[in-house]
């Protein structure tokens, strides 16, 4: 209002003004532009069901093991060399030679190898064992069906990823591993001959193979994830996480059936009077 | 005035108004994810984290520590195999753990009968009954106490899937340095002429027996035929040595690798073995 008085701001409280607009700006520039603010603030601020559990945590685990795996798949992939060439030098193939650089030469490449190699199988048994607690809740019932089906989708293309990667050190384990794997493949009808030949890329199992399945391994599956995951959370937040069925303050159970107090008349229920006398009335001790 | 009687709720209205409750329930005596469930959350992270780079330090420091060797077998297995080589194939195939259970239900549907129940059709099912796995159990019920059915089933698939896991872990395989001290006695058992002794060699140590039984020896990991009378079946040497190079093309959907790689003079060995096998007397 312009009658209002104001006195003039001091100088200290013109500089925190403007701090403060330093940092608010670009969020409110931001949030204007694309309500992203605004969507962070709601995941982070969205209630939960009050008794929710630690066996809820698995989903969040498994995200976890997945950036592991994509942190550590970026590293490696700066390294490895997809090549089933040999080395004129040691008579050994080129992809093989980079894995045994990385992990005995490069400083820290072991660990950053051996976390990919074994977050692989951390991740597999952590969509398990969050698969294993959704079917515990019941937490795959209306309206969470969609997100069961894209999680099963996402543990498919987990599996996925460890087939294809498990051929990227070029040895004999991954070797015969994914001969036999192809060639069962190629036992399904119709479509199994075509996947084998398109999975092998030609009748035998070469380079044109790693740098197929290298492809697979490192862009087709995992964007598949990201966009699986994205829709997985998008879904977890609109829908909102299960109470533990048998909580006894589950969100969204029913309220207690009145029948069992209707056998004991007079103890948790107003009797009903034969006269005029309304139920409100009634002491909730019962006088028969 | 009488009154009307209520016509029952359906089940999707039921089901509505249930999430209707939930929402307003959450919304009333929930508590914010924030710092609530993100502090449980975090914790959880960074004990898979930890676990995972622990796991990496006691592979890298049992296989490597000893000595320096990439191939040394450590608590957790070697760094990494001897290089891949397509033309020795005396190695045994196996997958990693996970599709163990896979690996084994080829022992149980064997070729070339059954094959595809256990490469597609068994697998296929089991993915068909888990996606639609919220259409199969439509039922309100979200207690396990109040769904039997779906945790018999639930438990009978985790016992059958940690079965066949371990299963398919323990199968026995034919190592090629066994696998030759057979050779001597299937000479013997199965009379064969000395045209066939190069080719029983390469048998034994060229990898067919991580497949293939013959005489008692070898692996049936995968369900591949016993070959101890495959002679009897008179295919001819052209044939053998045909299938050799490339099974599918004269076997079709076989899941056979081609061993076009060991070269004509010794798929012609093997051949001849094949041939002369023509069972135990």
């Amino acid at each position: 209002m312009a009658t209002t008085y104001r006195r003039k701001p001091t100088k200290a409280e013109i500089r925190r003004q403007r701090m403060e607009e330093l940092v608010t700006y670009p969020l409110d520039w931001l949030e204007e532009r694309s309500g992203l603010i605004g969507g962070v603030r709601y995941f982070l601020f969205r209630n939960v069901p009050a008794d929710i559990n630690w066996m809820q945590t698995l989903g969040s685990a498994a995200l976890t093991a997945f950036l592991v795996q994509a942190i550590t798949g970026v590293i490696l992939a700066m390294y490895y060399v997809p090549s089933a060439a040999t080395d004129p030098h040691t008579g050994n193939p080129v992809a093989w030679e980079s894995i045994v650089h990385i992990t005995d030469d490069l400083t820290l490449g072991w660990l950053v190898r051996g976390m990919h190699r074994w977050g692989a199988s951390v991740f597999i048994i952590l969509m398990f064992l969050h698969m294993g607690r959704v079917f515990l809740f019941g937490a795959y019932k209306y309206p969470r069906e969609l997100n069961w089906i894209v999680g099963v989708l996402i543990l498919v293309m987990g599996m996925m990823e460890g087939f294809t990667g498990y051929l990227l050190p070029w040895d004999q384990t991954a070797y015969w591993a994914t001969v036999v794997g192809i060639n069962l493949n190629g036992t399904a009808p119709f479509l199994g001959p075509w996947l084998a030949q398109f999975l092998r890329g030609g009748q035998e199992i070469g380079g044109e193979t790693l740098t197929r399945f290298y492809s697979l391994h490192m862009l087709v599956i995992p964007g598949a994830i990201i966009g699986l995951i994205t829709l997985h959370l998008y879904l977890v937040i609109r829908l909102g996480v299960t109470s533990p069925p048998w909580s006894k303050e589950a969100a969204g159970m029913e309220p207690e059936e009145e029948e069992p107090a209707r056998l004991r008349p007079g103890l948790t229920r107003p009797v009903p009077r034969p006269s005029g006398a309304s139920a409100m009335q009634a002491e909730p001790g019962g006088q028969e | 005035m009488a009154a009307i009687p209520k016509e029952k709720p359906s089940r999707i209205d039921e089901l509505r108004a249930e999430f209707a409750r939930y929402k307003a329930d959450v919304k009333e005596r929930g508590k914010p994810f924030y710092p609530y469930a993100m502090f449980h959350d975090t914790i959880m992270s960074l004990v898979v984290v930890c676990t995972i780079i622990g796991l990496a330090v006691i592979w890298k420091w049992s296989a490597w520590g000893p000595d320096h060797d990439p191939l040394h077998k450590g608590l957790l297995g070697a760094e990494v195999a001897a290089p891949a080589d397509p033309g020795t194939t005396s190695f045994v195939p196996r997958p990693d753990w996970y599709f163990y259970f896979l690996f084994y239900l080829l022992r149980i549907f064997k070729w070339p009968e059954s094959v595809f129940l256990g490469t597609v059709g068994v697998p296929t099912i089991a993915l068909m009954l888990l996606i639609g796995l919220p259409f199969l159990d439509r039922r309100r019920a979200r207690r396990p106490s109040a769904r039997p059915v779906a945790m018999v089933a639930a438990v009978l698939t985790i016992v059958s899937m940690a079965v066949l896991t371990w299963k398919g872990a323990t199968a026995k395989e034919a190592l090629a340095s066994e696998v030759k001290q057979n050779i001597p006695r299937w000479i013997k058992d199965e009379q064969l002429p000395p045209a066939a002794r190069p080719g029983v060699q390469l048998f034994a140590t060229a990898g067919c027996t991580a497949c293939h039984t013959y005489d008692g020896a070898g692996g049936a990991n995968l369900g591949a035929p016993d070959l101890t009378d495959i002679g009897t079946r008179n295919l001819g040497i052209d044939f053998q040595i045909k299938h050799l190079q490339c099974p599918s093309c004269v076997n079709p959907g076989s899941p056979m690798p081609p061993f076009a790689s060991l070269g004509d003079e010794r798929l012609k060995q093997l051949a001849i073995f094949l041939e002369a096998s023509k069972g135990t007397h």
